[in-house]
């Protein structure tokens, strides 16, 4: 009992200083108002206590120390979840021990219990079929469970359990009889436990129901030692299910979110799913009283009580939770077998058989192993019927075990216990295993999904790393204070590309991407993680992440696409550097919570990045393709193109007079490639493509547009021997066939993010773990560059023009620095979702010229 | 500060939580392994078995708690006769009295007239028919 009380006296005093802790408070500040139910909690257990040694001096002396110990973890988890219900519940304890010490001075308690059977019976169901009648809701919606009296809250299906286990045990001890048909002398039983079942399923309480039936069983099961009884279990569990599948809505919910519960992940089952999160966030020792996030799952307070103990104590502490309520089933059997009446024996069978039932239900529906069921996880739960009820199931089991058999009763009425003690063992260690999948084997892929909402309470209580450009200029920053930081971006354009870190919307872009090292969990030492984690519960405060982008291009970037929809990539050809990343329209990070309807709306989709999400058709950009494949070729060596007679009529930007078609590749002329297609084969067109990496995904640490199937394409290509046009690439991808041929045939890999701070200050860069390709030989790449050459021989570019699904036109914008060029080499790609030429060609060739 | 001391208090919590289990198992251990202490050993009345129909006339008097009856070696009333299983019944006492219960025998077990399905509690002077063989009780009170 001492040590019960250092554990609450512990727990407690841990809890009050979480909120200090979470703040990295530099004085000790301690939240007294966790000495208030400490302090009921105290005064319950020596009102009880003391009344136990006076009037039972001979009971069980490990019954009440376990329930106390569960009822002061309960009390203090509720309060730390809401100090409101906490405070009800103290009350409601408090009610409980009164209850406790006055029902303990009666004497012959459990006589006067036996005798009046069927009055009690019949009063806890009259109390039943009152919340028919003027049956209320707490929280104003739902199955209406309960009955007000005078404030109070009370839910008649808890007592009846009790009731019910009295009126069963009275019954069976008086009327299993040798030579009565056993089917006559239960019968009524029978009757009884399914008029309850169904007032109850009429009430909707369809986990209370279940649970009848259940305590029914086992108490059938042990009363007439007839094992074969728990064949009626799988008998039962399917064609309830089967008929409570078809008829009841809420059965049929909680069946098809317990078989799929990532389905309806932010739906149905947002409760279950957030459930194994937050066991999964527990891990072995917990994240430590009042440091975790257990209100994340709804109704923690109630049903989901052991997810709250999981993600705080973790696996240790629930361990000790489940192996406490072994205890106490093993206490309670041990006390019936040595009663010394059948119905003392029987009722404390029932009653432990009834708190083993019901916590392997709710704590195997809050891990997914059982279907949910809305039943209280017994004295830790919020609930003040409940606790008064289970207390004085306490009460009677104590009084039981005063009064043990002279004799051991033979093996033959003691093996049918055991037997029962074994298989609720065999239960608690399945809920033990399940618990150890989520909490160890299965943790970081849990805790990795994106329905956890953990990094936002991280985000407000640590500071993220800021990410900045090229010249260290910073484009998204952490503002405010401890508690209640914000991000901010400082370059709105940007945000497509930045993403967003928001409580409500989640993570997108480089806030998703870079998170651990904006977060600092991959760029801060092991030890430094750990210890943040062990003392705070709380990441280390994030490291700075440094991006190739370099804002005066940017700027350009986002002005020139201003007004239109498309995108622009401007990157360093030989380093693959991307300078610019912009999308055309973009949406404003900073301003998400008030526009995300209309951005959600937006047919214009600005949320979408489209330079590297988009994905369009090559359309005529196959000019360049074909080209590259036709010099590249060893057999050709770099030879005049073909050139024929056949001018194109339909290009994307109007002919001047020109001398044949081969001339018309840099302006995107449907038929112009049809030349070249057939000095070409497609297996070494396909292989150029795919030399290129274009049915990769290029790797940006940005979400990118899925590629086709590469085997598929080169079926494709095989069987229409030329047409490339309805391939698709991301404005990505084709700054990247850009930036090789202006590399002289050499494919950089494209960089977006430079590098990140570590622990001490250093810069640390992001390696990249492949090497260049070689696509082109040089020879080639400079007879394309040739090929295309624009008036100022500084730049080459092509123009194309490509046909959406919907039919819609789309323009291209190609092009790349040559030899002639001052400076790093550059490449860049535009597309436009319109049928316009002279815009791609201005905003390509501004991006280019003017970079310098 | 307030996360050292906090850290020292959660280590102190589970601490106390495991020697509280480890506590509570040692004890439910012990009460299983051992004979509880709880159940006083008051004085076993002694149950005397008699068997007309065996030649000898077969007496016996027992004082432990559970008397096996069969045509096996190792029951503690041996009847040898084609009619008796086995492991034919067994006597025990419990709750202040003695019980007889059939152990699902061949030809079954009789209290007079009554066939033996549950346990019953058995009186002095009761004949028991096992099969065919009658069987005569006789409880006398130890002091």
């Amino acid at each position: 009992m001492v040590v019960a009380v250092a554990f609450i006296i512990f727990y407690a005093l841990a809890l009050s200083l979480a909120e200090a802790t979470r703040f990295h408070s530099a004085t000790l500040r301690i939240q007294a108002g966790y000495l208030l139910p400490l302090g009921g909690w105290l005064v319950g257990i020596a009102l009880i206590q003391r009344t136990l040694h006076r009037n039972l001096p001979n009971r069980d002396i490990w019954i009440f120390p376990i329930v106390a110990l569960l009822i002061g973890l309960g009390l203090l988890t509720i309060w730390s979840l809401s100090a409101d219900l906490g405070f009800k519940q103290v009350i409601w304890f408090l009610i409980g021990s009164l209850i406790f010490v006055l029902a303990a001075g009666t004497r012959d308690l459990t006589l006067t219990l036996k005798r009046y059977k069927y009055v009690w019976l019949l009063l806890g169901l009259l109390l039943i079929v009152l919340t028919f009648v003027i049956g209320v809701n707490p929280g104003n919606q739902g199955p209406k469970l309960w009955l007000n009296i005078f404030g109070f809250y009370m839910q008649p299906s808890e007592p009846l359990k009790l009731l019910m286990i009295v009126y069963l045990a009275a019954f069976f001890a008086d009327q299993i009889r040798p030579n009565i048909p056993l089917f006559d002398s239960i019968l009524p039983t029978v009757i009884i436990t399914g008029l309850a079942g169904l007032l109850l399923i009429g009430q909707k309480d369809i986990g209370t129901a279940s649970l009848f039936v259940v305590i029914y069983v086992l108490m059938l099961t042990v009363t007439t030692r007839r094992r074969r009884f728990l064949w009626i279990f799988p008998l039962l569990v399917i064609v309830a299910s089967l008929v409570g599948y078809l008829t009841i809505p809420v059965v049929r919910t909680r069946l098809e979110i317990w078989l799929n519960p990532w389905l309806q992940s932010s739906g149905a089952s947002y409760q279950l799913v957030q459930a194994k999160i937050a066991v999964a966030a527990g891990g072995l020792f917990g994240t430590g009283p009042g440091l975790g996030s257990p209100q994340v799952v709804p109704v923690a307070v109630s049903d989901f009580i052991f997810t709250a103990i999981a993600e705080e104590m973790g696996l240790f502490g629930t361990a000790a939770v489940m192996l406490l309520i072994l205890l106490l089933t093993m206490r309670g059997i041990l006390i019936a077998q040595a009663a010394k009446t059948s119905f003392g024996r029987y009722l404390a069978y029932g009653i432990s058989a009834y708190f083993a039932a019901q916590s392997f239900f709710i704590i195997g529906g809050n891990l997914g192993l059982v279907p949910v069921t809305g039943i209280t996880l017994p004295f830790l739960s919020y609930g003040g019927s409940s606790l008064v009820t289970n207390l004085l199931c306490t009460l009677l089991l104590l009084k039981i075990s005063t009064e043990p058999a002279y004799q051991m009763p033979p093996e033959t009425i003691r093996r049918p216990y055991q037997w029962m003690a074994g298989a609720f063992m065999l239960m608690f260690v399945g809920l033990f295993l399940v618990n150890s999948i989520y909490a160890f084997v299965d943790q970081a892929k849990l805790l990795n999904r994106p329905e956890n909402p953990r990094w936002a309470v991280f985000d407000r209580f640590t500071p993220r790393g800021s990410i900045l450009s090229q010249n260290g200029k910073p484009l998204a920053i952490t503002t405010g204070e401890i508690g209640s930081y914000k991000r901010e971006i400082t370059y709105p354009p940007l945000s497509n590309t930045l993403g967003y870190a928001n409580p409500l919307y989640g993570q997108s872009g480089l806030e998703l991407s870079l998170y651990p090292y904006l977060r600092g969990l991959a760029s801060k030492s092991f030890q430094t993680v750990f210890l943040q984690k062990l003392f705070f519960n709380q990441p280390p405060v994030g490291s700075d992440v440094r991006l190739n982008l370099n804002i005066p291009m940017q700027q350009r970037a986002d002005t020139l696409l201003d007004g239109h929809k498309g995108a622009a990539v401007l990157m360093n050809a030989d380093t693959g550097e991307i300078y610019a990343l912009a999308t055309a329209p973009y949406f404003d990070a900073n301003t998400l919570n008030e526009d995300w309807e209309q951005l959600m709306n937006n047919a214009d989709a600005p949320l979408f990045n489209r330079a590297t999400q988009g994905s369009y058709p090559v359309g005529t950009l196959d000019n360049t393709l074909y080209l590259s494949a036709y010099w590249n070729n060893p057999a050709t060596e770099v030879e005049t193109a073909p050139s024929g007679k056949r001018l194109d009529r339909y290009c994307a930007k109007g002919i001047q007079a020109l001398g044949s078609s081969i001339d018309t590749l840099q302006y995107g002329c449907e038929s112009t490639s049809l030349l070249l297609a057939d000095e070409v084969s497609p297996d070494l067109l396909h292989s150029t493509i795919a030399a290129y990496g274009l049915f990769q995904p290029p790797d940006v640490s940005l979400d990118v547009a899925t590629t086709i199937n590469e085997a598929d394409a080169k079926q494709a290509i095989l069987e229409t021997q030329s047409s490339l046009a309805s391939l698709k690439v991301s404005p990505l991808q084709a700054a990247m066939v850009a930036a090789t041929i202006t590399a002289e045939g050499s494919k950089p890999l494209p960089r977006l993010v430079n590098s990140y701070q570590d622990e001490f200050g250093n810069w640390v860069a992001f390696k990249p773990d492949i090497q260049p390709v070689n696509v082109l030989t040089q020879k080639s790449a400079l007879k394309i560059q040739e090929q295309l050459a624009g008036k100022s021989s500084s730049i080459w570019y092509q123009i194309g023009h490509g046909k959406t699904d919907e039919g819609e036109v789309i323009t291209w914008y190609l092009g790349g620095t040559t030899q002639e060029w001052h400076g790093s080499p550059l490449a860049v790609a535009v597309v436009l979702e319109a049928d316009d030429p002279q815009a791609a060609a201005v905003i390509g060739t501004r991006l280019l010229s003017q970079a310098n | 500060m307030s996360a050292n001391i906090g850290f020292a208090f959660r280590v102190a919590m589970f601490v106390c939580l495991y020697l509280f289990l480890f506590l509570a198992l040692r004890t439910i251990w012990k009460s299983v392994t051992q004979k509880d202490s709880r159940i006083s050993n008051i004085p076993v009345p002694t149950l005397q078995i008699s068997s007309l129909e065996m030649a000898e006339g077969t007496e016996s008097a027992f004082t432990s708690a559970e008397v096996l009856i069969g045509r096996d070696h190792e029951c503690d009333f041996v009847i040898n006769h084609p009619a008796i299983s086995s492991r034919h019944g067994r006597f025990s006492f419990h709750q202040n009295q003695w019980w007889y219960e059939d152990l699902k025998s061949t030809n079954g077990s009789f209290l007079e007239d009554l066939r033996i399905e549950e346990p019953i509690v058995i009186k002095d002077g009761d004949n028991i028919y096992c099969g065919d063989i009658q069987l005569k009780i006789k409880i006398t009170p130890n002091s």
